[in-house]
């Protein structure tokens, strides 16, 4: 496999992530409104998504082969799932998180922690994981690691970009959501086929 | 000659202290929201929000003469008395330097006015630089107005809608969800008040919006400013759109007649730019690019 295709697997899981923060802060705005506090959450539960992702998938690159697995297709079924369920539940659940607490920011941490906590951090558990890839295909384990996550961020500025400037300006949030799940099932499965292939051996 | 030279000099200096009185100031303020400036030039305080395309004044009031409304389109908000001429409760979604406030205060006494501010800095500044005293009747809330109007099940007789940030307009403040929510909360044969910018694609959208939600529009222009007050009614009958039916403002409310030249304010309505709304889109919670659509806006607001 080419490895130009696994780099624009990386690309597309940046832009997947970062764009995905703009569609949420659209999602939100009608019932949370834009305030600095709103952006403060949504930031703080991506991070928190990344970080912990990051550990989880640190974990599953060096579980056995079979573990590995495993654990590849739940991260990436959980991440589809959950990008379904916000975009085809996601404005129905926020009306009655707005309902249920009157008290700001305990609905805004329902809201994030319940729409779109989970898909980021499933998405970020591959990132370790194509930093594996490159190692055991003979990259030094720095130099893996710095590219990965430097054309990871690249697809976030992608990502970024084109979410504000090109697809919200044209396209409602609902197709844009849509347009997401359908990108990730595409993007995912072919990663899990890729980490799959390899034979990259697990640490002790 | 000497005694003439001594004159002229005074005369000079007396002009230039006057210019330049101790008690001016120019004083910015990066808050949460906004990066505001508050110069005081004689006894005109200005709060001005800095945006794209430079400095966006917000607000400004004569300490001198509260009740003079220094910035245009202050004035055709009032205009929404000919629709509804005796409101009894009104919501005001953003504050800036309540300039409104002390006329409505004034030509309607017995009325409360409810006004929603996100910038606490800017409450703050309305108060202590501005001279605003809020009171039982002009209570002060200080959140995201979508948030209040959906958590506030009071009816307005008056709605008021204006609300910036700079030169920024927040979209989820212009969504035919969020027209559907204020349309809620007004009373019966209440009126819905926004101002609008005109030179920018954002306004044909917006009215189409507004007119998706209100059966009833009318305009107001504030002459040479690129402000559009629109009044909106929940209701079809009587046609509103026809100047004989409005309230006699002019002879019910003196006070008001005595600060606002009313009748000139009534010949401030324009038609309904109707080609450029056909064209239009509605802008929805799901589809709502309004930075885009207001990108090419000026700043319509700077002079006084």
């Amino acid at each position: 496999m080419p490895l130009v295709f696994f780099y624009v697997l990386v690309v597309l899981l940046g832009i997947l992530s970062m764009g995905f923060q703009l569609l949420a802060s659209r999602l939100l705005n009608p019932y949370f409104g834009s305030s600095l506090i709103v952006w403060a959450w949504l930031i703080s539960t991506f991070l928190a998504a990344f970080s912990i992702g990051s550990m989880l998938g640190g974990w599953i690159s060096n579980a056995p082969a079979a573990q590995r697995e495993r654990a590849q297709w739940i991260t990436g079924a959980l991440a589809v799932a959950s990008l379904a369920f916000t975009a085809f539940f996601g404005r129905v659940v926020l009306g009655q998180i707005e309902v249920a607490f009157t008290e700001l920011t305990t609905g805004l941490l329902v809201a994030c922690l319940g729409l779109f906590f989970l898909p980021v951090t499933m998405l970020a558990c591959f990132g370790p994981q194509c930093v594996q890839y490159l190692a055991s295909r003979g990259t030094p384990p720095g130099k893996a690691s710095g590219l990965v996550y430097g054309v990871s961020t690249l697809g976030n500025i992608a990502g970024v970009m084109l979410t504000a400037f090109v697809l919200i300006p044209h396209l409602p949030v609902s197709t844009l959501l849509y347009l997401w799940l359908g990108v990730a099932l595409v993007n995912l499965s072919c990663l899990i086929f890729l980490l799959r292939s390899s034979s990259f051996v697990s640490s002790p | 000659m000497k005694s003439f030279r001594c004159l002229c000099f005074l005369g000079w200096f007396a002009t230039a202290a006057a210019q330049a009185a101790p008690s001016d100031y120019v004083e910015d303020y990066d808050t949460l929201y906004n990066n505001l400036t508050v110069e005081k030039t004689g006894s005109v305080v200005e709060l001005r929000a800095r945006s794209r395309a430079g400095e966006y004044l917000e607000s400004a009031v004569d300490l001198a003469d509260p009740l003079r409304l220094v910035v245009p389109y202050t004035r055709t908000l009032f205009a929404a008395g000919f629709l509804q001429a005796e409101p009894k409760n009104v919501l005001m979604i953003g504050l800036g330097g309540a300039g409104f406030h002390r006329v409505f205060v004034h030509a309607f006494p017995d009325a409360r006015l409810q006004s929603v501010e996100l910038d606490p800095k800017v409450f703050e500044l309305c108060r202590t630089r501005l001279d605003f005293k809020p009171t039982a009747k002009t209570p002060v809330a200080v959140m995201d107005g979508r948030l209040f109007v959906k958590r506030n099940r009071e009816q307005w007789d008056w709605l008021i809608l204006d609300a910036f940030r700079g030169g920024f307009v927040p979209p989820h403040l212009k969504t035919q969800e969020f027209y559907r929510e204020c349309a809620a909360r007004v009373s019966e044969r209440g009126v819905f008040v926004t101002n609008l910018h005109q030179d920018t694609a954002l306004y044909a959208a917006d009215l189409k919006t507004i007119q998706s939600v209100f059966p009833q529009v009318v305009l107001f222009e504030t002459k040479g400013r690129g402000n559009i007050v629109v009044c909106a009614v929940k209701y079809r009958s009587p046609d509103m759109g026809v100047a004989a039916n409005w309230a006699a403002l002019e002879k019910g409310n003196s006070k008001l007649a005595a600060r606002i030249d009313l009748s000139a304010l009534a010949d401030e309505r324009i038609a309904i730019p109707t080609e450029a709304v056909a064209k239009a889109q509605v802008l929805t919670d799901d589809f709502s690019p309004v930075e885009f659509l207001d990108a090419s806006k000026a700043n319509n607001t700077k002079k006084r």
